[in-house]
């Protein structure tokens, strides 16, 4: 078989990568790849072919043969042909659906997580920072596990008194009202989520809700309730704990505990 | 290499096969392992003795299910019959729609939801009883959907009475639907026959036809069993000749024969399933008038579940988040008023609702299931329809915990300033709070006037000074709220929000069905969604486009020329 031009050849690695980029990583192994980062990996794969086209004149006259060839020879008649009303109208159609696209909303600049104050609150009186504070019935997992036990089924009471609506029976996020909610429900069994955060971190979120995050957490759309108004300090503990017992999920600690 | 395929396939199959034979048998003991999955995941709302009386049910509805009673809704048998292992295990893994059930598919093994399965059973001793397994509806004279089939089992749908509870076309509004109650004395709302996402038992054809043959047991849904149809015994043709005969104001003498004839087969048809029903052996020629009225009542009940199937969309439409957001869309002159034809040219955007449950007091069961909502604007004003479905027409009930009265509702929400780029802060999307939101109110009892507020939070609302700028009109019909609101896209008001062509808008939306208890905080809503006047799109795309297209066509043969001529100077050189 004849080995394929050069100029083939780059249009090859060109329309493979692109294909790669946008289908194959970005839809069969991970979350598709946005527009602007395609197109950065395409501008670095263009310099790529430019740079090695343009090392050596020969390589350089090998590459552009193809495209003169196309432009003059008799024998490409039918080539050009076909060229002189497909590159028309695909910029045609291209230029088309650039200006006639429909605006969309701009996305939500949402961080899930912003970063908690430094003292931790319940209403007006401080428990302590937010780095030190731990959960006050924590020890009895160890000291007494029969009052341990007693904390936990307290925490699901209440759980599945107030919270299993959005975060779910399962508390996976999918209580059944959290479809239609937007940022939606946390989602308790997602490995990112628990070990992650301090038990401090938590009470804060639950206590003060949407509408105590600072705003790089848009707190104008959560509709995570002010949990304070409702539940008492020690409710939202047990709740941590049971949190974490049915996740099986250990939040993170510091100090002598790591 | 085929033959090794074929034996591979088969002896996958025969452990596919004996693999649900194990699970299909009815598991002799509940496991200590069915025990801890019920007490970890559905003791919650079931209760640790399975009479539905978990920590959660108090406020819930529909009530978690009581297994001590052994009646359950979503069967695959016969009515008075127990469910099947086969139907328990379905329902844990899909759950049920329109309820808190969710499904348990991802979240427990499927040989965990056999373990409880097994473990629900010992709740009721009727299971263990059984000497036979449970009758299963016969599926197999399935009706094809067709427009006659469907027109048939509309005419059926009256005829059954149907529609006294679950209304005329079919949203549950049916006169006797407030006043349903389940077999435990709590509130059994007929469902809504064109939302089949909210099917307890599922929205295929087969679905319904099992609800509609086994009835749903313990709630207000009664089995049509064969003597209650009307023209029992009858063919198709001879029962709506009956119906025809009935309704005549004068009869001849030969249809008056005709009349007493076709009365005496049916009731000869009655009696033959009474005496079945006490037990009496029949005779062959009574089993065959049997057989032959039961095949027919069977070929009803498909066409009715047709019927039903053709009452709701194919699925569940997209709810207006992402790109999908509300566009009105630009008219050159008059907006249409309410019942104008134009506006069925629009697709509506879906906005649905979750009850309150973020401020005291709550709404844990919402029974409104979303707004539907389209627009158009022209140079100087916009116009809306809003539409939501409501089992119950309320304007005055007065709530007998509260002494506050009840009436349907619907309020939409803006800002009252756009807030300017994405990091820019909206108001609380509950009413307002620092930012104030700008509020069309609207109520079933002044069905003719929308009230403007300005809220900073969800009990800090106050009517605006200056009203008027709205014009609207609101109806109820057969279940369903209409309401057209017009505004001026600037208005003199400060307080009011001020629209402009291709601005992105937050809006959100609360609903109240005074039936429910909806009151103040006590109310479905929505969090923020996006609405835009959307722009009239420009004529540059006529220009440009082919512009472009010429220009490369020159380039293209300027390019030819050059490498011509250039090639040419070669040569000559």
């Amino acid at each position: 078989m004849k080995r394929p031009s050069l100029f083939t050849i780059c249009l090859i690695i060109l329309v493979g990568s692109w294909v790669f980029l946008k289908f194959v990583i970005g839809g069969l192994i991970s979350v598709p790849i946005p527009g602007s980062v395609i197109a950065m990996y395409m501008g670095l794969i263009i310099i790529a072919i430019l740079v090695h086209i343009s090392v050596e004149d020969s390589l350089f006259r090998e590459f552009r043969r193809p495209i003169l060839e196309t432009l003059v020879e008799d024998k490409r008649r039918p080539h050009r042909r076909v060229l002189v009303v497909l590159i028309p109208l695909l910029l045609l159609g291209y230029t088309y659906s650039i200006i006639a696209q429909r605006a969309n909303p701009p996305g939500s600049p949402r961080d899930a997580h912003p970063s908690p104050p430094l003292e931790l609150t319940y209403k007006d009186e401080v428990i302590g920072t937010m780095q030190d504070v731990v959960n006050p019935f924590r020890h009895y997992e160890k000291d007494d596990p029969e009052a341990f036990k007693a904390h936990v089924e307290n925490g699901k009471r209440v759980y599945h008194q107030n919270c299993f609506y959005c975060h779910g029976d399962h508390l996976d996020g999918q209580g059944h009202f959290a479809p239609y909610l937007q940022p939606l429900p946390a989602n308790f069994q997602d490995p990112g989520i628990i070990p992650n955060f301090q038990e401090s971190f938590f009470f804060w979120r639950i206590a003060k809700g949407g509408p105590g995050l600072p705003a790089a957490g848009t707190p104008w759309d959560s509709a995570m309730p002010i949990w304070e108004n409702t539940l008492t300090k020690d409710e939202i503990w047990d709740v941590i704990l049971f949190l974490s017992d049915y996740t099986g999920y250990q939040f993170r600690t510091f100090g002598e505990a790591h | 290499m085929r033959i090794r395929t074929v034996a591979l396939l088969f002896t996958l199959f025969g452990m596919l096969a004996a693999l649900s034979l194990i699970y299909a048998q009815n598991a002799p003991e509940a496991s200590e392992k069915g025990k801890q999955v019920y007490e970890n995941s559905c003791a919650h709302c079931h209760g640790i003795e399975g009479r539905g009386d978990g920590s959660a049910a108090e406020n819930l509805l529909p009530k978690p299910r009581d297994f001590t009673r052994g009646l359950y809704k979503i069967r695959s048998t016969e009515t008075g019959q127990l469910p099947t292992d086969q139907d328990l295990f379905d329902i844990i893994t899909e759950g049920m729609p329109g309820s808190s059930m969710p499904p348990w598919e991802t979240a427990l093994s499927a040989n965990d939801r056999w373990e409880v399965v097994a473990y629900i059973k010992t709740f009721y001793d009727g299971f263990k009883e059984a000497e036979t397994p449970p009758k299963q509806i016969n599926l197999s004279g399935k009706v094809s959907y067709s427009e006659q089939s469907v027109e048939t089992g509309k005419a059926l749908y009256i005829e059954l009475g149907c529609v006294e509870c679950h209304g005329d076309v079919g949203r549950g509004d049916g006169t006797s639907a407030p006043d349903l109650t389940d077999e435990w004395g709590f509130q059994s709302w007929p469902a809504n026959l064109t939302q089949s996402w909210n099917f307890r038992g599922g929205s295929d054809t087969e679905d319904i036809f099992k609800r509609f043959i086994g009835g749903l047991a313990g709630s207000a849904m009664p089995a049509f069993e064969g003597d209650s149809f009307p023209g029992f015994g009858l063919t198709a043709e001879e029962s709506s000749r009956m119906i025809e005969l009935d309704n005549k104001d004068e009869m001849t003498e030969a249809e008056e024969d005709e009349s007493a004839q076709l009365y005496e087969k049916y009731d000869a048809a009655v009696d033959i399933a009474l005496n079945l029903a006490e037990g009496t052996e029949l005779s062959a020629d009574e089993q065959k008038i049997y057989d032959d009225a039961m095949r027919v009542v069977y070929e009803k009940s498909w066409h009715l579940a047709n019927y039903v199937k053709s009452l709701s969309p194919e699925k569940r439409p997209e709810s207006a988040i992402g790109n999908n957001v509300l566009r009105s869309q630009y008219v050159g002159g008059e907006l249409p008023p309410m019942d104008d034809a134009a506006w069925e040219i629009l697709e509506a955007s879906y906005f649905p609702l979750v009850g309150q449950v973020v401020i005291e007091p709550r709404q844990f069961n919402p029974t409104i299931d979303a707004v539907n909502v389209k627009s158009f604007y022209n140079d100087t004003e916009v116009a809306f329809l809003f539409t939501w479905d409501d089992r119950t027409h309320t304007t005055d009930e007065t709530d007998e915990e509260t002494g506050k009265t009840l009436e349907d509702a619907l309020a939409v929400q803006f800002p009252v300033k756009v807030p300017q780029g994405p990091t820019a802060p909206k108001p609380y999307f509950l009413w307002g709070g620092r930012l104030p939101v700008y509020l069309w109110h609207w109520k079933a009892s002044a069905p003719e006037q929308v009230t403007e507020l300005t809220a900073k939070g969800i009990n800090n609302a106050e009517v605006q000074e200056a009203q008027g700028a709205l014009k609207s009109q609101g109806t109820y019909t057969d279940g369903q709220y209409k309401l057209w609101v017009k505004r001026a896209l600037k208005t003199d008001d400060k307080k009011d929000l001020q629209l402009e062509s291709g601005v992105f808008v937050p809006i959100a939306f609360s609903a109240w069905d005074g039936a429910n208890g909806d009151v103040d905080t006590k109310r479905v809503m929505t969090s923020w969604y996006t609405f835009v006047l959307e722009p009239v799109p420009s004529s540059k795309r006529f220009i440009y486009p082919p512009l472009i297209a010429l220009l490369s066509v020159g380039f293209l043969f300027g390019l030819r020329a050059f490498v011509l001529r250039r090639n040419s100077e070669e040569t000559n050189n």
